[in-house]
């Protein structure tokens, strides 16, 4: 019974580490802007500073019940409310928080704003407000209508955007465009005839088989050797007055049912089997009410 | 303004015939449903693949009943919400390759891969196929993930191909599917004449000693470190070899046997009717019609050419380091290909033919099972350098 409750208890801490590892974990703050004279605008046609939260999972997240926060000392200070549709972050997503202070305009709407010319540190709670799931502190040196942001989606070091060259500030959009499957594009540059891609994917499979090969070469042996000593235990013999050649697993298919053939033959003798196998035909006398023809339906032909 | 009750009947039937198959219909879709009906000839009269053919072309002809697709009358396979789209789901998101490949695991008995590992090297030495016909297609001038979608061909693997060209070419995957299965059906076909010509008399006439029993534990252990191992190099090859490997546990495991029955019966038959139907309605003229086609059968035929030759020539090579009484019948070479179970027996019956006590079947069915495991491991190769 202790045992059982053990392994129960096992089995519910697995299952609890492998929800955790695919829940809100992988839940991004992704980018920043503080001040916000020229950029995007809410629903309402204002401009206040932002904070872009990114779904880096591969599948949708619901993030209603998480907290962001801009004070360490208060995890709780805005909890994302439960009952809207927006907080369900579609896999590889964004959302944007208005850090305006008014959370009486919406969901998206935090009830702190971010302070010009300071650190700014930002951080995302889980629903527990003890679990820190991503912070990051804004520099002070940001400057107004400058974005400092992840140089990958979800990944990768922060930076400073401007808007000047490839330092787009993208609010609820990608950090990194794209126009092309990089994997791809370097397959059709690099890899123009398929010799690589034929080199490393054959590599590929007969490793995968070699491992696969020798492993089962090891456990055939270990299977074998292990029959062996079985038999012989059970028969009383000792290992070492038996020669490589009257081992078991020499024997072939072929061998062992000729030998049973002949003891068959011979002696009339079976092995160890307690039960023997007949085949004879049983007489029964004939009964409509024993008939199997009257019960079985009869399917049209 | 009024119109005459002559007019309105005119004016409704002539709405009605602008929605029919016969005012709606090209020589395209004439084509096609030629195309479906020579599928069902092939599998009813000459008996070519059955049990795939019939849903295929069947699928052909329902998916090529001309229409007006501007009514929205929600009825064809690329229309959002119709019945067919529903079904086809199944093979565009790629979840019914992976079902299957659990009814295969659930038929499928390894021990013959168990009792011979070495076979494997087989399985995995007849996937250059995939890789030749992929640097083929390349030199032809398709993208790289077209190719390896239409590569895959060469694994003779329906399900991998399809699971594939899902991921990585959506738009050609009716013809590789297509292509794929009637080059399974065509094995017997296509096989035998490389095999003669690559092996010569007195290696079609190899004995290979018998197989040695394989005990239960084996046979538990197999799918549950195959799986390991094999997703440990290749995750992305996860969805079908872990059902593949699933499948066989449920099988071997001796307690689920219930569970191994359904998966092997009614569910793979359920999942083969529903996907080859829907394959079979893919394939709409306008998007199967095209040279890629063409090209897609081409580089089809020469994928399997490549595998079949290079599982025999692997095996030649093999037995220059083999010691004669271990030396392997070439004439299995061909069953590394993953078409479970005719290349087997086509390695059976050619060995038969040259040498009448010489069976090779079980002996072909280490390499053709270990040819599941390689395509599929190929396949996740692929997925894994060009998704």
């Amino acid at each position: 019974m202790k045992k059982n409750v053990l392994l129960l208890i096992i089995a519910l801490f697995c299952c609890g580490m492998a929800a955790s590892a695919q829940g809100r974990a992988a839940l991004r703050i992704n980018e920043v802007m503080v001040v916000n004279d020229s950029n995007a605008m809410d629903d309402f046609g204002k401009r206040h500073g932002w904070i872009e939260l990114f779904n880096s999972n591969h599948a949708p997240m619901e993030i209603s019940s998480v907290y962001i926060t801009n004070d360490p000392e208060n995890p709780k200070k805005y909890p994302v409310p439960l009952g809207d549709v927006n907080t369900r972050i579609p896999k590889r997503q964004h959302v944007i928080f208005w850090a305006d202070g008014q959370p009486s305009r919406g969901t998206f709407h935090l009830n702190f704003i971010l302070e010009e010319g300071k650190d700014n540190w930002i951080g995302v709670y889980d629903a527990n407000g003890i679990t820190l799931i991503d912070s990051v502190t804004i520099p002070a040196k940001l400057g107004r209508n400058q974005s400092y942001a992840r140089t990958q989606d979800g990944a990768g070091v922060w930076e400073i955007r401007n808007d000047v060259g490839e330092k787009y500030i993208t609010p609820s959009s990608n950090n990194v465009i794209r126009d092309q499957n990089d994997k791809i594009a370097m397959f059709k540059e690099r890899d123009k005839n398929g010799f690589a891609m034929t080199i490393m994917a054959m590599a590929i499979v007969f490793s995968a088989l070699l491992i696969l090969c020798l492993c089962f070469l090891a456990i055939s042996k270990i299977g074998e050797s292990i029959a062996r000593k079985n038999k012989l235990q059970a028969q009383g013999i000792a290992h070492d007055s038996i020669d490589d050649h009257d081992a078991v697993g020499h024997d072939t298919g072929e061998e062992i049912a000729a030998i049973a053939m002949a003891l068959r033959d011979h002696f009339d003798a079976h092995d160890q089997e307690s039960t023997i196998l007949t085949i004879n035909k049983v007489r029964r006398s004939y009964s409509p009410w024993s008939s199997k023809i009257y019960n079985m339906r009869h399917l049209p032909k | 303004m009024e119109i005459s009750f002559g007019d309105f009947l005119m004016s409704n039937l002539t709405q009605f015939w602008h929605f029919t198959g016969f005012y709606n219909a090209t020589w395209e879709h004439f084509v096609m449903l030629g195309v479906g009906l020579f599928f069902i000839w092939l599998a009813i009269k000459k008996d070519f693949e059955p049990m795939l053919l019939v849903p295929i072309g069947f699928g052909i002809l329902i998916g090529n009943i001309p229409f007006n697709t501007h009514a929205g009358l929600e009825i064809g396979i690329y229309e959002e919400g119709s019945v067919l789209n529903i079904l086809y789901n199944g093979v565009s998101a790629g979840w019914y390759p992976p079902l299957i490949f659990l009814g295969i695991g659930a038929m499928t008995d390894f021990s013959a891969l168990i009792a011979n590992p070495k076979l494997m090297l087989i399985g995995a030495a007849a996937q250059f196929g995939i890789f030749g016909a992929y640097m083929v297609a390349l030199a032809i001038g398709f993208e790289p993930d077209q190719a390896g979608a239409i590569a895959i061909i060469g694994g003779a693997d329906g399900p991998t191909a399809i699971f594939l060209s899902s991921k990585l070419a959506p738009n050609l995957m009716g013809a590789i599917a297509v292509s794929a299965y009637s080059y399974m059906a065509l094995v017997p076909v296509i096989q035998p004449p490389i095999m003669r010509l690559l092996t010569t008399k007195n290696e079609r006439l190899i004995k290979m000693k018998p197989a040695r029993a394989v005990s239960q534990n084996e046979k538990i252990i197999f799918p549950i470190v195959g799986m390991l191992l094999t997703c440990f190099v290749v995750p992305s090859g996860l969805p079908l070899l872990g059902m593949l490997f699933f499948g066989n546990l449920l099988r071997e495991c001796g307690v689920t046997t219930r569970l191994a029955k359904t998966a092997s019966n009614a569910l793979t038959d359920i999942v083969t009717i529903l996907l080859g139907m829907t394959v079979g309605a893919s394939t709409q003229a306008t998007t199967f019609l095209t040279p890629e086609t063409i090209f897609i059968f081409f580089l089809g035929f020469m994928a399997f050419i490549i595998a079949s030759a290079s599982g025999v020539c692997f095996v030649k090579i093999f037995n220059i380091f083999l010691p004669k009484a271990k030396k392997i019948n070439p004439l299995i070479g061909n069953a590394g290909v993953s078409a479970v179970p005719m290349s087997a027996r086509i390695s059976n019956n050619l060995g038969l033919e040259y040498d009448p006590s010489n069976y090779l079947l079980m002996h072909a069915m280490g390499p053709n099972v270990a040819g599941v495991i390689g395509s599929a491991v190929a396949a996740g190769a692929l997925l894994g350098f060009l998704a």
